[in-house]
């Protein structure tokens, strides 16, 4: 199953662990940056979150000049312009996006505006367009599951055209990614469920679909055993700050994987019924991931038994006869998210979600199929074919 | 000394087939889209003027089709009339070689980076299937199942084999009426 050809790539120097903010100051003057700006949104300042960073900054003598904390949900061209133009009047010289996927996206879309010139963002939507560096840029990721800040891709939405804009280009990378425990200690239990979710169906799509390799296999495997150790770990003690460096650090690891191997199904639907419904990215990870592996599973029987192994341990993998380790790696997560379904109501099925009504299933089904991740997912899927994983996944 | 001097015509084989084989592949879309319904009705969802290609970067061969309405297209041969709206780009003759010549899936192909996608990513994946279909029509079972993901079940050989020999005799028609021409 694993190519015989394969690609990998990621320059992004991970800071990751106790005092990991502290290392900020220094990693900008690495780069000749002194007057750094925050992208973040208003959630994140309110919990309190700038704060550290902030003060790691200050403490070396290293002022934030600017600070944008008004990234919605799901950022526009107009927020980009907005950000980029404050960035040049205040003359600014590196970015530092603090948040989630909204806000490093939209960190990543300024950094080629202020880097680049000009005002229309969607000048440089597609693959390939970036030809060279841009400023320093650095993230610093307040939940444990996007992985953005290992991912060359933003994703921002152009309002006059009601269309999502892709940008891909390795110089979106950032500068370096700060992984700090502080910064995901107070996320709400079923945020931390759902983003831990999200983490682990990046690395298991990233393990079972078809752009697999050897390096991306690695960082998967880790990340499906970090998450398996930590999660529930993390959910009956919150302030558990290893635990929660476990799942920021299998966040990571993920997302290093799946953007040197791309995923599959669960993504399509996840992304399909993000758009319709409205669901947050990671419930839906959590709750298509069983009935895709299942639907796979054929095609992926090796590579799904032999992540038992992460997912149970040793014993529970030495235990289970060669045959029955692929279902027996579904079962597992059936078990964890009944788990976290019974300690913050993670949604299992979509009647759960309370969201999406069972007409929309044909809708959804429709915009899977054309969603870019369907071509890396190992089995072929008709409409049919995602009719019926939904229809599994319905109740 | 003689792997030297065969290099170069190895080279100008692969770079002529691939020629060759996008000049077959422009018209047998044309000509499926005019033989095959289910192809018709993936086509309808792309716009009307809808430009596809497929090339081998930085400059070589290509393949221009246009969806002209009711899920029909158009073999534009190698120039666009206007920027093609999707295109797929090999990164070199040898990987369009590869797929081409069936020995590498058009998915797996996609999963190796042979290939970029240039455009709206769900049109481009609208017409992997068409091209899927494609292939799965008009070549012999055993070499289809190397060259898509999935080989549809439900294609059995008197459709298979009517459908394939009409949009043969499509294409050798193309041929001919573009040799007069």
């Amino acid at each position: 199953m694993t190519n015989t050809y394969y690609e990998f790539f990621c320059p992004v120097k991970v800071i990751a662990g106790k005092a990991a903010l502290e290392h900020i100051p220094y990693e900008l003057t690495g780069l000749a940056a002194k007057r750094p700006m925050i992208v973040t949104d208003k959630g994140v300042r309110a919990a309190g979150l700038l704060d550290p960073v902030i003060a790691a900054c200050e403490e070396s003598g290293l002022d934030i000049v600017s600070i944008y904390d008004d990234v919605p949900p799901d950022s526009s061209t107009g927020v980009v312009r907005a950000i980029a133009a404050i960035y040049r009047n205040e003359k600014c010289d590196s970015i530092i996006a603090v948040g989630g996927g909204s806000a490093i996206d939209t960190g990543k879309a300024v950094n080629i505006l202020v880097s680049e010139g000009g005002e229309d963002i969607a000048k440089y939507t597609g693959a390939g367009v970036l030809k060279r560096a841009l400023k320093p840029f650095f993230v610093v990721p307040t939940t444990a599951g996007t992985g953005s800040e290992v991912t060359s891709i933003a994703v921002i939405t152009d309002e006059a055209k009601g269309v999502k804009l892709p940008f891909t280009s390795s110089f979106l990378l950032p500068n370096a990614a700060i992984i700090d425990p502080r910064m995901t200690l107070t996320l709400p239990p079923h945020v931390t469920a759902a983003t831990a979710m999200d983490a682990m169906t990046h690395a298991i799509e990233s393990f079972t679909c078809m752009a697999k390799n050897p390096l991306s296999d690695a960082y998967a495997t880790a990340a499906v055993k970090k998450v398996s150790q930590s999660l529930l770990q993390v959910m009956d003690n919150p302030k558990d700050s290893l635990g929660r460096l476990e799942l920021a650090q299998a966040s990571t690891m993920a997302g290093i994987a799946f953007s040197n191997s791309m995923v599959g199904l669960v993504h399509s639907l996840g992304h399909a019924t993000g758009a319709i419904c409205h669901l947050p990215h990671g419930l839906c990870m959590s709750l298509y991931l069983p009935y895709v592996l299942e639907f796979n599973l054929e095609t992926i029987r090796e590579p799904l038994g032999e992540l038992l192994l992460y997912l149970e341990g040793p014993e529970v993998y030495a235990a289970t006869p060669a045959s029955r380790r692929a279902e027996a790696s579904i079962s597992a997560l059936r078990i964890l998210r009944d788990a976290l379904y019974k300690r913050c109501k993670l949604p299992r099925t979509l009647k759960e979600t309370g969201k999406v009504t069972e007409d929309q299933l044909d809708q959804i089904a429709g915009m899977a199929i054309n969603d870019g991740s369907i071509m890396f997912n190992p089995k072929e899927v008709s409409l049919k074919d995602a009719r019926a994983v939904l229809q599994r996944a319905w109740a | 000394m003689l792997a030297k001097r065969i290099q170069p015509m190895t080279s100008q084989a692969r770079r002529l087939y691939v020629e060759l084989m996008f000049q077959v592949m422009g018209r047998a879309l044309q000509a499926v889209s005019e033989v095959d319904r289910e192809v018709r009705e993936e086509a309808q969802a792309l716009p009307k003027g809808f430009l596809f290609e497929m090339m081998v970067m930085p400059d070589g061969a290509k393949l221009i089709v246009e969806h002209i309405g009711e899920g029909r297209f158009h073999y534009h041969g190698n120039s666009a009339p206007r920027p093609a709206d999707v295109s797929i780009k090999f990164k070199h003759v040898t990987h369009a070689f590869l797929v081409l010549s069936f020995q590498e899936k058009t998915s797996v192909a996609f999963a190796n980076d042979r290939m970029l996608v240039d455009g709206d990513v769900s049109y481009a994946v609208r017409m992997t299937r068409v091209l899927n279909r494609l292939e799965s029509f008009i070549l012999p079972r055993i070499i289809a199942k190397r060259a898509v993901k999935e080989y549809p079940e439900n294609l059995h050989l008197p459709e298979k084999l009517i459908s394939a020999a009409q949009i043969y005799l499509k294409i050798a028609t193309h041929f001919v009426q573009t040799a007069r021409a």
